[in-house]
């Protein structure tokens, strides 16, 4: 028996009643949504008018992981009350996004991917490296997030852990697969609903049940570190977030896709307040495991110490919420992945690649394939989880991909904003960011990959365009057909 | 320098209010764009 099913909160009978009652809930809520879907812009993008309240809370869903309200706690207790802040300012990148959220739909109105936008403003080697980079993250987000289903299933209710990672993707492969887009983002309204209500709901409790004064005196009787406000490593985690957030956002097709699928006048306001909603999140997730020394529990496995502390609190009932709360959680951003995923790969592989003159039928035809060999590649890499040596906590795995989606940061914005960017620099930034942002990951620590990976970037960008600007009409962005078009650029006056 | 019971209370106790309101605000929100027809 693992240190994790030695602390299941909850009988393994309600477990099954919840996994097959809120599974079958979704299955048909996406089925229902997605059934008018017929062409491959209706599945990929929704029909492209997503209202507010869809957006902001597919944006707050998507955000809201197992990481957040599994690791958020675990960072709160290594690494105190900055952890939990800390974590909290991944909330920059949602708002950060909201301006260039607004600037994609509008020089891109018939643009589909985040690699259609790189192509077209970078061209092929730098598309390409980008390519790779947001799909290594893609799949490794992927993969660790059914990981963390059934690492979670299993410690909350004693479900083999294949059983239960095998069971979430199965249902979020279904749904995403019969409804596409829509699907996705008519379930993430009602998972962020019960998500956000039940965190805040565990809060108030231990609240009620703890106290502050209690809290912050076994803090400082137990582990006054936690409630330093100088804590070194945490600074450094705090600024690291900070890029590893925003570089996530930015580059992702996840969030390029719903800026594409977001009405016109939408996708600004809802990327600022999916930010302004999100922020506390962490905070009201994390705050929970500052409770720990007064409640006297013993925390065997660090990412465990949220459930632990919400069962402890309420019982029966806080492990049934806990339980809801992260399947939810784990749905709405495995279905988001998978989707975006399917579409980069659709548009950017299988159409850019292999058959430039696929039909919207057959592009239709393929993004429902990929989701389908998607689930079966990513069930494959977590079922050889028991087998690998060496599986780090959530945070540490979380982070590890850090360095990948920093380095693409610069790229991202000075596509966007910087008529003069270097397109062959724009590619080399990303190569050089994530090489050294892996060397740092593994020489120094997870908490400065990602601020690493960025700031190696930045340099190498802004260096090759200083020596090599190279001018871009924006226009071409708008009026090309993503694959018929090579990058155009001109010599810098 | 460690962090007062007073400002760890205060950070914690907003932060859930907003939490606890941020479904009722999606919810109308929702309730806004289905009477405006703009929910897709």
């Amino acid at each position: 028996m693992t240190a994790a099913e030695e602390v299941a909160i909850l009988p393994e009978g309600i477990a099954w009643g919840i996994l097959i009652a809120f599974g079958i809930l979704w299955v048909i809520l996406g089925w229902y949504l997605g059934r008018k879907n017929k062409t491959a812009e209706d599945h990929m993008l929704a029909g492209r008018n997503v209202g507010l309240a869809l957006a902001t809370a597919t944006a707050m869903a998507t955000w809201v992981t197992a990481n957040t309200t599994m690791t958020a706690p675990q960072l709160a207790l290594q690494l105190g009350v900055w952890g939990m802040f800390g974590y909290s300012l991944g909330a920059l990148g949602l708002i950060l996004f909201a301006p260039l959220a607004r600037r994609i739909r509008e020089l891109m109105p018939h643009g589909f991917t985040s690699g259609d936008f790189i192509r077209l403003r970078f061209g092929k080697f730098t598309w390409r490296v980008f390519l790779v980079v947001s799909l290594i993250y893609a799949f490794g987000w992927l993969v660790s997030l059914a990981m963390a289903g059934g690492v979670l299933i299993n410690a909350l209710a004693g479900i083999d852990y294949r059983v239960g990672m095998t069971v979430i993707l199965t249902v979020c492969v279904l749904y995403t697969l019969l409804g596409g887009l829509r699907a996705v983002i008519g379930t993430d309204f009602v998972q962020t609903i019960i998500i956000v209500l039940g965190v805040a709901f565990i809060a108030w409790l231990t609240i009620d049940k703890v106290g502050f004064e209690a809290i912050h005196f076994n803090l400082m009787e137990e582990r006054p570190q936690l409630l330093n406000l100088l804590f070194p490593a945490a600074i450094m985690f705090l600024f690291n977030n900070l890029f590893f957030g925003v570089g996530e956002i930015f580059h992702s097709n996840v969030w390029w896709s719903r800026a594409f699928a977001f009405g016109r006048s939408v996708g600004f306001r809802a990327y600022l307040l999916a930010g302004l909603l999100w922020l506390p999140i962490p905070i009201v997730a994390g705050f929970v495991a500052l409770a720990t020394p007064a409640l006297g529990i013993n925390v065997p496995v660090a990412d465990m110490v949220g459930p632990l502390v919400a069962a402890e609190v309420l019982g029966l009932t806080g492990a049934i919420v806990v339980f809801i709360v992260v399947f939810a959680a784990l749905a709405s951003s495995l279905d988001s992945l998978l989707a975006a995923t399917s579409d980069l790969v659709t548009r950017d592989i299988y159409r850019g690649h292999i058959r430039n003159r696929a039909s919207d039928h057959e592009q239709f035809r393929a993004t429902k394939v990929i989701v389908v060999l998607l689930g079966l590649v990513t069930w494959a890499a977590a079922s050889y989880r028991g087998e690998l040596p060496v599986i780090g906590s959530l945070a540490e795995v979380l982070y590890f991909t850090g360095a990948f989606v920093a380095s693409a940061i610069w790229p991202v914005v000075a596509g966007l904003y910087w008529r003069r960017a270097n397109p062959t620099g724009a590619g080399l930034s990303m190569i050089a960011g994530t090489t050294l942002g892996l060397v740092s990951y593994f020489t120094i620590g997870f908490y400065v990959a990602a601020l690493v990976g960025a700031a190696v970037s930045l340099a190498v960008l802004v260096l090759s365009t200083w020596l090599a600007p190279r001018d871009f009409d924006w226009r071409l962005l708008a009026e090309a057909e993503p694959h018929s078009a090579a990058p155009v650029t001109r010599g810098a006056r | 320098m460690m962090i007062s019971v007073e400002a760890l209370g205060t950070v914690v106790v907003v932060a859930t209010a907003v939490a606890t309101l941020a479904p009722f605000l999606l919810i109308a929100l929702f309730i806004r764009d289905w009477k405006r027809g703009s929910v897709w």
